[in-house]
């Protein structure tokens, strides 16, 4: 335990990248998930072209639903794997915490990613305000990497753990949608220019969120993880 | 002696509040029906469901914020009964916060149907109290996944922790954006629309259920406290029986009177 902090939290991002790229489940499962829900929404809707608040609800649901799919595995893996205890001997909770959550909080913007661009290719989405749009979902990947990290801990060692993980950052999360979705439809836009305070707002609201939940998750995380 | 004259005075004071809500249940119920009905209301006689149904959502919010300091009171506990005792509270405060804003809920939807001819009409203020008590069912269905005590404490109450700010942002932020158009009136802000007479038998439930809520926080603790004593002496008990290891030697109570 002579390691530094900073050293302990990028070992564990080094962990959890090194195992994702052995295996390439969650890269595998929430790219699957978002190409079959661009595949889905075009199917629903053949034909018509959404409104700006249907867009900015279709997307921000598909990118929930892909965080609460990839994120909650990186702490139920460690328990089917039983290395939770050797993870516990060799890195403090709070690096532990943060080094998972930084490697959940790369995969949700990189589903932001994947999802815009396969939205704009398939979907016909255009986006009005580019930097709104960044800035949304940089609040949103940090809400819900926060928040999903912490659950997927708190289940780690319950029975049915996967749909409980879910079941428990849904409502946590819910809140998030009316932000995200007030935020992106102004970004997809066009719309005038007295909405754009309000998208701004929300966009706030959601990285405001995203600071909270990642500043309580490491000391909630830390009082279950010394006691498990 | 201090102690044994403070409990004195405490069950006292217990014994003259539940005289009073005794008494005071039914003489609020009858005053209730003799204020006028509301004007403005589909049927004006129904809108004294107001007065069941916003004291049971200031109960279940009250009880939404004792629940999160309870559960931290757990978290930071060092003595291991202490954190028992306070796990105990948290779940009893979460379970009466459950169930009266269930009541919320259900007379919620009574008014919603009587008021604008819909058992559910998604109205913002309903919506994010179904959420909060959503986030109460999941804090419930952890619970029963953890198979461990300790566990169990610890994980439902770091959960109830990282729900204080949706919880807050539902019931006090959210039906109050200027953006969100709610069909509730805001009763809190000055003239929010209730005259003297429903005012104050409004404040006079609120008070009874607040009354009988604490009363049953009360029990439902107690209740608690004496099943894990209970758990405590049958698990010694069922030791003192059990073969002591080998090499071991089990500590034997002498009678007082010394043989």
């Amino acid at each position: 335990m002579n390691s530094s902090w900073l050293a302990e939290v990028f070992a564990v991002l080094r962990k959890e990248a090194v195992a994702e790229m052995r295996s390439r489940t969650a890269i595998f499962t929430a790219g699957l998930f978002s190409i079959m829900t661009v595949v889905a929404m075009s199917i629903a809707t053949y034909n018509e072209k959404l409104s700006p608040s249907g867009y900015a609800g279709v997307f921000w649901v598909a990118l929930l639903f892909s965080a609460l799919i990839a994120l909650p595995r990186t702490f139920t893996i460690e328990e089917e794997q039983g290395t939770s205890d050797l993870l516990r001997l060799t890195a403090r909770p709070h690096a532990v915490f943060w080094g998972k959550a930084i490697y959940n909080l790369i995969q949700v913007w990189l589903a932001a990613l994947a999802l815009s661009v396969l939205f704009c290719a398939f979907a016909h989405l255009s986006i009005s305000i580019p930097w709104l749009f960044a800035v949304a979902m940089i609040g949103s990947g940090a809400a819900l990497a926060g928040a999903v990290t912490l659950c997927g801990a708190l289940v780690a060692q319950a029975a049915n753990r996967g749909a409980l993980a879910a079941t428990l950052a849904l409502p946590l999360l819910v809140p998030l949608i009316w932000l995200g979705v007030a935020a992106l439809r102004v970004a997809i836009g066009p719309m005038g220019p007295e909405f754009t305070s309000g998208g701004i707002q929300a966009s706030i609201g959601l990285v405001c969120y995203g600071i909270a939940a990642l500043a309580i998750g490491p000391y909630l995380f830390a009082a279950v993880w010394k006691n498990s | 002696m201090t102690n044994d004259s403070s409990s004195s005075s405490a069950s006292v004071l217990g014994i003259v509040g539940k005289a009073l809500l005794i008494v005071g249940i039914p003489a609020v119920t009858v005053w209730g029906f003799m204020v006028p009905p509301a004007e403005g209301f589909m049927q004006p006689d129904l809108a004294r469901m107001l007065f069941f149904h916003l004291p049971c959502a200031l109960g279940s919010s009250i009880f939404l914020m004792l629940a999160p300091y309870f559960a931290l009171r757990n978290l930071r506990s060092k003595d291991h009964a202490d954190g028992v005792a306070w796990d105990i509270r948290t779940v009893a405060a979460t379970e009466i916060a459950l169930v009266t804003g269930i009541l919320t809920l259900v007379t919620g939807s009574l008014f919603s149907k009587v008021q604008w001819g819909e058992w559910w009409n998604w109205d913002p203020r309903q919506t994010s109290f179904l959420l909060v008590m959503l986030i109460v069912a999941a804090y419930f269905a952890l619970r029963g996944a953890l198979p461990d005590a300790e566990r169990k404490a610890h994980n439902s109450g770091a959960y109830l922790l990282a729900a204080v700010l949706p919880i807050m942002f539902l019931i006090f932020v959210y039906p109050r954006l200027p953006q969100v158009a709610t069909l509730h009136p805001n009763l809190l802000q000055k003239g929010g629309g209730l005259d003297a007479n429903y005012r104050n038998v409004f404040l006079s439930t609120f008070v009874l259920v607040t009354g009988v809520t604490a009363w049953i926080y009360q029990l439902r603790v107690r209740a608690g406290l004496y099943e894990l004593e209970l758990e405590l002496q049958n698990a010694e008990l069922a030791d003192r029986d059990r073969p002591a290891a080998t090499g071991m030697v089990r500590p034997v109570s002498l009678p007082s009177d010394g043989g």
